[in-house]
């Protein structure tokens, strides 16, 4: 588990955790999966993967989604590896994935393919160009369904153009503090971004990591869409830098980091929104100096520590309350 | 169904949300759904999205709601896009062509595609064809009951998904 693309750093880490595009293709020979029965998305599934593992630059993996649990398969959703509606449900549904998880690829989501990289930090120029080199790998092996007039086809019309998501997470612990976030949400939308939970546009914030991404994928290439989240990113980064000075100088700040400090290095019980919070503000005390905390073991604890990820790390299964025990006690460790 | 917050509403936004490691849905009614957050519905990759996108077809009055064409390829009628916001298949959008078209502008403010563009008139579909064609000898074998060249063909494609069972476990065991 240490060669994860999340544990490393990248641009702008302070406040951009991570990257990501992904890209919408289907192929033109099959309907898109909600119309396709189980067993004809397994022979699609089939057809993608003999295809998509031919391209012998990639390291490639393909597992099969029924064969995984639910908890592995959340898991999955919980590292952003695959949507939570592709957790949800795992008939005739499968993934290719590479052994950094920094390239998955899912089978028969909403579409037939849904590719996405990822990288640390704020890299959107990087995970493009790798992106847009397997797009085209995959692309020369099978007849994507593109129309001249309006693009990349998709099952649904929001998709439609280039069929790419592109996004950043951001950690906003102090624009959040203050009450800046409502203001930001119809911002960008003006601009025709949006910005969610980290788990996706209509989840909650946890740990003050929020998504941004464009929206509009029809009548902007890639590459501008792109140099517009840069920089709205790099904007919204300055301001929540702004807004960290002029906290950080409260002792009331200096003393709640200290106090999550505290709950994580002592709680015996830890459940995941306590976790997060607390984790937030460490990570915001460490940034700012305020207390020493390993750059590195703050993201993997923040991935690690998720409920799912944490329950299938052991060999028995857990309730509720076993799991925010395990949770502590591997906070405890990692922190002493 | 009802909101589940309200329980007085019908529910006509859904979504999946993943709470304490288990992938739960969510079915809300619009005004829940807007006051606890869920935000705009156009923003998702796909999320939820059906239904309001159905809804900006459906409610678009520039459409006489009919199934009276289909779809070619996929048998999807105008009314069954427009009732779950998705389209069935590549040749719906050619089908429809017209029709969508405005839906689409309101959308992403634009009709046009600019970007990435895939090479016209080039054919990539060996590995669909490899599949196929012995699936397709197989129903002609049996069609006219040579059965021992059914036989075979079955053999074979036994045997391709064998060696690929194989491959997959050698990769699992890496």
């Amino acid at each position: 588990m240490d060669s994860k693309w999340y544990l490393g750093t990248g641009a702008q880490s302070d406040v951009v955790i991570s990257t990501r595009i992904r890209f919408a293709r289907n192929i033109k020979e099959f309907a898109f999966p909600a119309k396709l029965s189980v067993p004809e998305r397994i022979r699609v599934n089939n057809i993608l993967e003999k295809a998509i593992l031919s391209c012998k630059e990639f390291d490639f993996r393909f597992i099969e989604m029924k064969t995984m649990s639910q908890l592995q398969a959340v898991s999955l959703a919980e590292r952003h590896l695959v949507s939570p509606e592709f957790a949800s449900s795992c008939d005739g549904r499968a993934l290719i994935i590479t052994e950094d998880e920094s390239v998955s690829i899912m089978l028969c989501e909403e579409d037939h393919i849904r590719l996405q990289v990822m990288k640390a930090g704020l890299s959107l120029d990087e995970a493009f160009k790798v992106a847009d080199g397997i797009d085209d790998a995959i692309g020369a092996k099978l007849n994507y369904a593109f129309d001249d007039r309006i693009g990349f086809l998709t099952q649904y019309p929001t998709n439609l153009g280039t069929g790419m998501r592109a996004s950043v997470m951001l950690h906003l612990p102090a624009l959040t503090a203050m009450g800046q976030i409502q203001r930001l949400i119809s911002t960008v939308s003006k601009l025709g971004l949006s910005i969610g939970g980290s788990y996706g546009e209509f989840t909650h914030a946890k740990g003050d990591l929020y998504q941004l991404s464009n929206r509009i994928t029809l009548g902007i290439s890639e590459k501008v869409a792109i140099e517009n989240l840069k920089s709205i990113a790099l904007q919204i980064a300055a301001q929540e830098r702004a807004a960290r000075e002029e906290l950080s100088k409260s002792k009331e700040t200096e003393d709640k980091i200290h106090r999550a400090y505290g709950i994580l290095k002592h709680a015996r019980l830890l459940g995941i929104d306590e976790f997060m919070k607390c984790i937030s503000l460490i990570r915001l005390g460490a940034v700012q100096n305020i207390l020493k905390a390993d750059d590195a073991l703050i993201s993997k604890l923040m991935v690690d520590m998720q409920p799912a990820t944490i329950s299938i790390s052991v060999e028995r299964p857990l309730d509720d309350k076993a799991r925010d025990e395990l949770r502590a006690q591997l906070v405890r460790e990692s922190l002493s | 169904m009802l909101c589940q917050n309200c329980k007085r509403n019908e529910a006509n936004v859904h979504m999946k949300r993943i709470i304490n490691a288990s992938a739960t849905e969510v079915h809300l009614c619009e005004d829940c759904a807007r006051a606890l957050g869920y935000g705009d519905a156009f923003s998702g990759f796909g999320l939820g999205l059906g239904d309001l996108f159905g809804n900006l077809i459906s409610h678009s009055s520039v459409f006489s709601g009919t199934n009276a064409v289909r779809c070619p390829m996929c048998g999807n009628g105008f009314n069954d896009i427009a009732e779950s916001g998705r389209l069935g298949c590549a040749e719906c959008f050619d089908t429809f062509y017209d029709k969508l078209l405005p839906s689409i502008e309101r959308i992403h403010g634009n009709n046009k595609h600019v970007g990435k563009r895939i090479v016209k008139g080039t054919d990539n579909s060996d590995y669909l064809r490899e599949e196929e064609d012995l699936q397709a000898e197989l129903e002609k074998a049996v069609r006219e009951q040579n059965f021992e060249l059914a036989a075979e063909l079955r053999d074979k494609i036994k045997q391709r998904e064998k060696e690929k069972t194989e491959e997959h476990n050698k990769r699992e065991d890496k």
